[in-house]
């Protein structure tokens, strides 16, 4: 474990008359690590993460960055600290060079053209860098808001959903360049409501639902504690299959026509594979599935995945 | 510093780039001289005219009431304490009737057959300014029919035309400062409703707030950028008038200040509705609502005066008036004393603008 780099003490933040965005969180955040909140839309993560930005302020509670209190001394971390909001948008009619030259203007730097192209190439832009901004794809754009985050060469960088709505490709493309950074030890605070994109990225994950972190730890443990495990999956099964599943004693449930059997210890998976074989099934085919984060959202949020989505 | 000057640049280039921009700063102004200055070389309007009165006999009398039944003016009088020429001058006045003492003793020394020549009036004013058509027609209409009236056929009243100021002015010197006035309104009033609004819809104020440039920061570098602009703009205006139309109009050490305290203005202005309102398309719909009426009724097109009195009120509470007419005093008729009042009112309608929106103007979420 690294040092705390993020601590987060009873944060709170409500709006009238009752809405309660963050009620009362508290988590820490290990130097080096990519964190990622997860929850569906209106959780409560970009709430908590403009917080953590200086862009709100909480109706409670403390955080602080680098011990810094983030609502009180906010200039004094811009220089440590990358920002992707959700839903960044670069400015129209500059081109990612000249933006890029803008944005470290703004951050009291003088960069040369070969280090802005540097930082282009890093995020993959080099192709595009003269491009004005508004005929980059939403990728790119992304990408360019990437460059525009890292221009600080920050320890802590801030990313807002910075997937959400990019094609696949686009989608792992920025997954590389997200395990790029963190390679080079920049500590990652990633928020996200793709489930795929935290498993695949987070060192740490903290489910949010309703303003409250329901769950912490790492995708394996947070598997392990709140998954069912594997699942043996006997397609086609039916109705019938469950019936007779279970009046042989096996505990099972019916999904679209199959029947999924958990198995909550390894150990037990010859048996149970022994006791299904000796039955007479309508099967089509039969595997074994290993569960995710989503099996974890459905028994701690209650949301369903919706073309990798999570909504409530 | 540093960080207005990285603001200026990246804000700029975007700006430049923008054609809505470039339309607004180049092509605008010129196409107005272009239009107004050909529509607008001789027109005749009903118009207020400032007389002052020094004869105590019954024929000025006379001619002030044929003057009031043309229905054509509106007749204010000058005190007869006031020195004629210093009081057109202060008062930046484009016309004025002077009738001298002993005017009635002269017409009447005619009538009884004595004296040469005629009795005279002066009117001050400029033959090509779109009002001075109107009173010439009402004046010599009223000479005409008392000339008739006392003699038939002999003409004993005459009138002479005498400028106003010291250089003979033509429509297009008192039609650039209102050009001047509109452009300078339209690229801050306009622009900085619509930067504003779609600042905060498309999250580039939470954007900017991520950095280290600070709001005042900002509002700096808007101030410079549109004060530079519009210098340029300016010179172009000038320029253009000059080559193609004989400007008289000068450049003025007032004028160059005003051009500034007008940014200021206009931009608070901006600033103020892009801040209230909810999105950018609301935005442009009220910066028009309040933009445009203020570009026909400011005097930037045709004088206040001229225009009917309900509508003279109006104007007056429009800031573009103030800005017009200090531009005016200044670059045509040499007034500084009003050109500065001017400025300083434009300066504080500016301040109160300003202080609103920097009080409700934020970039972090509440």
């Amino acid at each position: 474990m690294g040092e705390t780099i993020i601590d987060v003490q009873g944060l709170s933040k409500h709006y009238p008359p009752d809405v309660k965005a963050v009620d009362d969180i508290t988590f820490h955040i290990d130097s080096k690590q990519v964190f990622s909140m997860l929850g569906p839309n209106g959780a409560g993560k970009t709430t908590t993460v403009e917080i953590l930005e200086g862009l709100r302020n909480p109706t409670a509670g403390n955080a602080t960055i680098f011990g810094v209190d983030v609502t009180k001394d906010y200039a004094e971390l811009r220089d440590k600290v990358g920002i992707l909001p959700q839903s960044f948008e670069p400015f129209d009619n500059l081109k990612p060079t000249e933006t890029v030259q803008y944005w470290a203007g703004l951050y009291d730097m003088k960069v040369t053209t070969s280090q802005v192209n540097d930082l282009l190439e890093r995020v993959g832009l080099t192709e595009r860098r003269s491009i004005v901004a508004r005929k980059l794809s939403g990728g790119e754009k992304r990408k360019l808001g990437i460059a525009l985050s890292l221009i600080n060469d920050p320890e802590v960088l801030f990313l807002d959903e910075p997937t959400t709505g990019l094609d696949p490709k686009a989608r792992r493309d920025l997954w590389h360049l997200i395990e790029e950074i963190q390679s080079k030890g920049t500590t990652v605070f990633l928020t996200t409501h793709y489930l795929d994109e935290a498993e695949k990225l987070a060192d740490d994950v903290a489910i949010m639902n309703k303003g409250k972190i329901v769950a912490r730890g790492s995708p394996h443990d947070l598997i392990a504690k709140y998954g069912k495990m594997t699942v043996i999956v006997i397609t086609g099964a039916g109705n019938e299959g469950l019936k007779e599943l279970k009046r042989r004693g096996i505990d099972a449930t019916e999904e679209n026509g199959d029947v999924l059997v958990p198995v909550r210890n390894p150990a037990e998976m010859r048996v149970i594979f022994q006791k299904i074989s000796g039955i007479e099934l309508k099967v089509k085919d039969m595997y074994t599935r290993r569960q995710s984060l989503e099996d974890v959202f459905l028994n701690l949020v209650g949301a369903k995945m919706d073309d990798g989505v999570l909504r409530e | 510093m540093s960080r207005i000057v990285a603001d200026i640049i990246g804000f700029g280039r975007g700006y430049i780039r923008s054609k809505t921009g470039a339309f607004f700063a180049f092509f605008f102004p010129i196409l107005l001289i272009l239009l107004f200055g050909a529509i607008f070389s001789a027109s005749s309007t009903k118009v207020t005219l400032p007389v002052q009165n020094l004869d105590d006999g019954q024929y000025s009398q006379q001619i002030m009431a044929i003057l009031n039944q043309t229905g054509l003016v509106k007749i204010d009088m000058i005190s007869p304490h006031e020195d004629i020429k210093s009081y057109i001058s202060n008062e930046s006045l484009s016309l004025a009737l002077y009738i001298p003492p002993g005017f009635s003793y002269e017409v009447a020394q005619r009538l009884a057959g004595n004296g040469t020549g005629l009795a005279s009036l002066t009117l001050y004013g400029d033959p090509s300014q779109s009002t001075f058509g109107t009173v010439n027609a009402a004046l010599s209409a009223a000479v005409t029919s008392l000339n008739f009236d006392l003699s038939g056929t002999n003409p004993l009243i005459s009138y002479d035309v005498t400028h106003p100021g010291a250089h003979q002015f033509s429509f297009i010197d008192f039609f650039i400062p209102g050009v001047v006035g509109i452009t300078v309104m339209t690229n801050s009033l306009f622009s900085m409703t619509s930067i504003c609004a779609s600042y905060r819809s498309r999250g580039f104020f939470k954007l900017l707030a991520t950095t280290k440039l600070k709001k005042y920061e900002w509002l700096v570098s808007k101030f410079v950028f549109y004060s530079a602009l519009l210098y340029v703009s300016l010179f172009v205006t000038f320029g253009i008038g000059k080559a193609a139309f004989d400007l008289e109009a000068t450049l003025t050490p007032l004028s160059l200040l005003l051009i500034p305290a007008g940014v200021f203005l206009f931009v608070s202005l901006g600033m103020l509705v892009g801040v209230i309102i909810k999105d950018p398309e609301s935005g442009a719909a009220i910066s028009n609502v309040i933009g445009f009426p203020m570009m026909f009724l400011s005097g930037s097109f045709w004088p206040i005066d001229s225009m009917p009195m309900y509508m003279q009120v109006i104007a007056k509470a429009m800031p573009l008036t103030y800005f017009n007419d200090g531009l005016r005093d200044t670059m045509v008729y040499a007034n500084s004393g009003s050109s500065l009042v001017n400025l300083l009112i434009v300066i504080v309608i500016g301040l109160v603008f300003f202080v609103l929106a920097s009080k409700l103007m934020s970039w972090k979420e509440k």
